[in-house]
């Protein structure tokens, strides 16, 4: 596609103020993941103590290989991370307790500090939402561009095939072959994406069979290009659009689905941090830790509105006819 | 027509066999699966828990010993009589167990797709003739914002809050009836099963408006646009006269198959809500079977389900063709 058209794309986009907040939302949860270990750690940025300099969060020092600096004993300059625990840390002074200024959202039954594990939890909705749908899309539109591009039998074998596929309901036979093959990060990827293909591939093979007809495929037939060079160079780019727009869906979904699984115990084995996972943890203590109910629901609920928020906006920016560009 | 009716009824013979084959290739070919599931039986064996003829007849049901064809072929046939085997469980025929927990989920569906085409079908058509006014963002967004509710969460808090605890304790905690000492009267029944419903169904409903009040609102302005709607609105009839006679009527047509879409989704999100309210329906039953691996009880409702969602789509899609006659007139030909 050419880049003049994405330029459209995204001023179109940025134009739709919910969809850009959707889409800030988006970054800022992408920078969480990506320096949680920065966010939350229970090692200081700096510290300065016996006439020396450390950066422990950064290095390994001999040392302070045992010491935990947060002690007073470790008097001298320090400076700490907003949140002072890692996800995996007992504090078992504080178990089950509320916010407070130690502890910003509370810990959970383990007297492990929420805080530390929302910010971890990040990690994993984007690892899934976006490898998940990365596997699908791949076979989606590899499936999918084969029926529309050979048509005749090939088309109807795949067609009666995703139809059969489309009958189960996809969480069910989520659940099920997580459980003959049993949870992990890895198994709980592999198996959205290889459930999840089917509307990727239908909505390639849909725009394949259009397009195929149009005069550009014909003449780089008659000029003798192969199949793969028709399909990848000059009918692909094109069908892509309204990929884009499912996949960005997608990753929403599937964020849902991986925050289920783990409510339900077969998503991300602990001690991972899992935004449905501590929702799942909080059952025991909730009419009185409201924090462990209240945060993982919002943080999973704010994630998917985000992305279903650019999933819109992208979809009108994307759509010539669309009216909403026109105002 | 005909033609096409008959075509589409012999179409869903392939289909189930599909379907069925999948199950069972799903089941039989799991990584490690026919060994762990084999080592599982055994440990249960030492148990105690569960006699030997149980695993042979397992072994037997699904044709282990057997080439995977014949195996299959065998299965089936034993499907087909409604045969499921023995849940691992408590040694009951699975057949039984299901035909204890369908209605219950269907009854929970069926009242929730209603309740979903009441209340979005009226919204999507009143925000489409105030097309761009405050109702119909305001609408929209509200609707936006229940759609990416997590439905756990949701079904978390209303426990939370209205059934005891801490708070208000208007709706009971979960389960279908509440028990009773002596058998109650027909209506006191109902109420009480419905009193049990409430929670759960708004749990189940809430995210679906979205998308149905949309399409509807969609397709209501797609009709509006047609050169008909022109027609009747310059021969001078009222705009009431206009929407309801000549939009509302054809642009429910696509609502129909809609129905049959939502049901896969419906009957997967059954799970998390049975097991959050303890409703002893399908969800449940598929749930604690995956939790005990309960083989026989998962093939039977993975095949069952997707069979049900088959005919689903396959009603729709004849509703549809009868009711639009551009497609009914078309194939007449």
């Amino acid at each position: 596609m050419r880049r003049s058209f994405w330029i459209h794309v995204w001023r179109d986009f940025k134009r739709n103020r919910l969809a850009f907040a959707g889409f800030i939302i988006v970054a800022f949860l992408f920078s969480v993941a990506i320096l949680a270990p920065l966010i939350a750690n229970s090692r200081p940025y700096i510290y300065a103590g016996n006439g020396k300099v450390y950066f422990p969060i950064f290095f390994n020092y001999d040392e302070l290989k045992d010491a935990d600096l947060r002690l007073d004993k470790y008097d001298g300059f320090k400076v700490f991370p907003p949140v002072r625990y890692t996800y995996s840390e007992y504090d078992l002074d504080y178990i089950v307790s509320g916010p407070s200024s130690k502890h910003l959202l509370g810990t959970d039954e383990q007297g492990r500090d929420l805080a530390a594990r929302m910010l971890y939890g990040t990690r994993i909705s984007i690892l899934v939402g976006f490898i998940a749908v990365f596997i699908y899309v791949t076979i989606g539109i590899i499936i999918g561009s084969i029926a529309g591009f050979y048509g005749g039998i090939i088309d109807l074998i795949i067609s009666r095939f995703i139809e059969i596929i489309m009958c189960f309901p996809t969480f069910f036979l989520i659940l099920t072959v997580l459980a003959l093959i049993g949870p992990s990060l890895v198994n709980v990827m592999v198996v959205i994406g290889l459930t999840g293909w089917t509307g990727i591939a239908r909505i390639v093979r849909g725009e394949f069979l259009k397009l195929r007809e149009y005069d550009f495929v014909v003449a780089s037939r008659a000029s003798g290009a192969k199949d793969s060079r028709i399909i990848i160079r000059h009918i692909l780019p094109n069908a892509l659009a309204p990929v884009f727009v499912s996949a960005t869906f997608g990753i929403a979904s599937t964020i849902l689905i991986e925050s289920s699984l783990s409510f339900l115990g077969f998503g991300v084995q602990p001690p991972t941090p899992s935004w449905g996972d501590i929702l799942s943890q909080s059952r025991e203590f909730m009419d009185f830790a409201w924090w462990l109910t209240l945060i993982p629901g919002l943080a999973i609920f704010l994630t998917i509105t985000s992305y279903n928020l650019v999933g819109e906006g992208l979809q009108d920016a994307l759509d010539p006819k669309s009216v909403k560009k026109r105002n | 027509m005909k033609k096409y009716i008959v075509k589409r009824i012999l179409l869903i013979f392939p289909t189930i066999i599909g379907i069925t084959l999948i199950t069972y290739l799903m089941v039989r070919l799991a990584p490690g699966d026919y060994t762990s599931l084999k080592a599982g039986m055994e440990g249960e064996l030492k148990a105690g828990s569960v006699g030997r003829e149980i695993l042979e007849e397992e072994r037997k049901l699904y044709g282990l010993d057997k080439p995977i064809l014949t195996g299959y072929a065998d299965w089936l046939f034993k499907f087909v009589k409604l045969d499921f085997g023995t849940s691992r469980k408590d040694g009951r025929p699975v057949a039984e167990r299901i035909k204890d927990a369908l209605p219950v989920t269907l009854t929970l569906n069926i009242i929730t797709i209603l309740i979903v085409y009441i209340i979005s079908i009226p919204l999507g058509i009143y925000s489409a003739v105030k097309k761009d006014s405050l109702f119909d963002r305001g609408s929209s967004l509200a609707l936006f914002i229940l759609y990416s509710l997590p439905s756990f969460w949701i079904g978390l808090l209303l426990l939370l809050y209205f059934s005891g605890g801490e708070n208000l304790n208007i709706f009971p905690l979960g389960g279908l009836m509440s028990e009773w000492e002596t058998e109650p009267g027909f209506f006191a029944k109902i109420l009480d099963i419905a009193w049990h419903l409430v929670l759960p169904v708004i749990t189940l409903t809430y995210g679906s408006f979205a998308f149905l009040a949309r399409y509807s609102r969609a397709n209501l302005l797609e009709v509006i646009n047609q050169q008909y709607i022109t027609t009747a609105r310059a021969k001078g009839l009222s705009e009431m006269k206009v929407i309801f006679v000549h939009a509302f009527r054809n642009s429910l047509i696509p609502l129909i198959t809609l129905m049959a879409s939502l049901l896969p989704g419906l009957l997967g999100g059954s799970v998390i809500v049975e097991r959050i309210f303890s409703i002893p329906g399908i969800g449940l039953l598929a749930f604690e079977a995956i939790l005990s691996r309960d083989i026989p009880v998962i093939m039977a409702i993975g095949s069952i389900s997707a069979i049900l969602t088959l005919i689903g789509i396959l009603l729709s899609d004849l509703t549809y063709a009868i009711a639009d006659p551009r497609i009914r007139l078309e194939s007449k030909i």
